[in-house]
């Protein structure tokens, strides 16, 4: 079948430069992003569960508040809306800032799950063995919470690669953006989705295989 | 209040309406083609199986902006031109029942497997013991992750503006173009502002009622 339109993959060779350098820039900005999340959803997830005073429903809120819109909508506002009070991000600052902290609203509900189901009697043990509280969270619920917490950290890990895409709303030049720039100017529609769709497949399955030879490699014997 | 609101709010209304029959078409869209979709996954014939597994993943697994921009550029090639909002909505809902058919595939499997070979061995066909026995109860547990999905959607119809579809987010970006060309000042702070709260109006009861339903199925 031939609908007007010749398969030249070797188009993808001769831009392998820009489209690699594509994948760089999706990759760094999902490992910060990914990092970045994990360590600010510990973070909101210990302020939630603590009850620490007035933070706690600040970050409550505020998760609600970023998991209920769209992220789309949240670059805009980060890129054109806060350059007006004076924050003025490059879209790289952006990208980054974006995906850490919307992937930090969604790690808080994955931690604050994982730590609520530690074993109630697991920290009354401790205590009895005379750890103090600070003890306690660090070497017995925190380990615990962080393995069980894993699968669901996965999920999202996934879901900011790809919201990274969505950068290409500011013209940040990850992968998507260099495609449909090259899109513009060839229209070499399939070759090029056809290479972006198997690259995104192929990165979210490298990433959770990742995440789960981490998970074995934490798990405990037992 | 400033002289710009109003008229801006009347401009981003017809935005709106947009978003939500775009919202509307896709989750109905998704919700029917995700049911036949998630009916496949566990029928028999493993090559059925295999090709519907292999389309769900695809969708699933792909970031939405690209499967939208797929669609928008790449269907014209084949002699299908479709508009911005019509091309998101056939990516929208592409992928929702992509979504959609795992989530069946995912709770027709956690009805235990005895209750199909009960109702087969009392003699009802495989198409009859799904729709009398397994679909009823599935459908309970299967509303809170649709309501889940419809949320998503609702947020994926702001990827449509990326494709000029002149739905919420668009009719305010243009706005703000407008008012920096006739009164001069940004106002993007203010409009993609309105825009964020819009958006959260409509998806927070979605999801405190999919909340709602969840307890409520756990309590049993």
């Amino acid at each position: 079948m031939n609908f007007g339109y010749d398969l030249d993959f070797w188009y993808l060779v001769q831009h392998g430069r820009e489209l690699a350098l594509g994948l760089g820039w999706t990759v760094a900005i999902t490992a910060i992003g990914g990092a970045g999340g994990a360590v600010l959803g510990f973070v909101g997830a210990v302020v939630r569960v603590e009850r620490v005073k007035g933070l706690s429903l600040l970050v409550a809120a505020l998760v609600e508040f970023i998991r209920t819109t769209p992220l789309f909508v949240q670059i805009f506002f980060l890129y054109f809306g806060l350059p007006e009070i004076g924050l003025d991000l490059d879209a790289l600052s952006v990208a980054c800032v974006a995906l850490v902290i919307w992937g930090g609203a969604y790690n808080v509900e994955n931690f604050r799950a994982a730590i609520e189901s530690v074993p109630q009697a697991w920290r009354e043990t401790a205590s009895a063995l005379g750890l103090r509280r600070g003890q306690i969270f660090w070497l017995i619920t925190r380990p615990v919470a962080l393995r069980i917490a894993m699968p669901s950290l996965t999920n999202t890990a996934i879901e900011i690669l790809k919201g990274s895409a969505l950068m290409v709303a500011i013209s940040f030049p990850e992968l998507t953006d260099t495609g449909i720039n090259l899109v513009a100017v060839s229209f070499r529609v399939f070759e090029i989705f056809i290479a972006l769709a198997a690259t995104y497949l192929f990165l979210a399955a490298g990433l959770a295989r990742g995440m789960r030879a981490l998970e074995s490699r934490l798990a405990w014997p037992g | 209040m400033q002289s710009w609101v109003g008229p801006v709010a009347l401009y981003m209304l017809r935005g709106l309406e947009l978003t939500a029959i775009l919202a509307v078409v896709c989750s109905c869209a998704s919700v029917l083609l995700g049911m036949l979709l998630g009916s496949a996954l566990v029928a028999k014939p493993p090559f059925v199986r295999a090709t519907v597994r292999l389309f769900v993943e695809l969708w699933r697994g792909l970031p939405l902006i690209v499967i939208l921009f797929a669609i928008f550029f790449g269907l014209p090639a084949f002699g299908l031109r479709l508009g911005a909002s019509a091309a998101a909505g056939v990516g929208l809902s592409l992928w929702g029942s992509a979504v959609i058919a795992d989530n069946v595939r995912g709770v027709i499997q956690s009805i235990p497997a005895g209750q199909l070979e009960a109702a087969r061995a009392l003699g009802l066909s495989w198409m009859k013991a799904m729709l009398l026995v397994i679909l009823p109860q599935a459908i309970r547990r299967l509303l809170p992750p649709t309501l889940n999905l419809v949320t998503s959607l609702i947020h994926g119809t702001s990827l449509a503006a990326q494709l000029g579809a002149l739905e919420l987010l668009e009719s305010g970006r243009r706005l703000i173009q407008r008012l920096l060309l006739s009164v001069g000042d940004g106002h993007s702070l203010a409009i993609f502002g309105a825009v964020l709260v819009v958006y959260f109006c409509i998806c927070y009861p979605l999801v405190l009622g999919s909340r709602w339903l969840e307890r409520r199925q756990q309590a049993g």
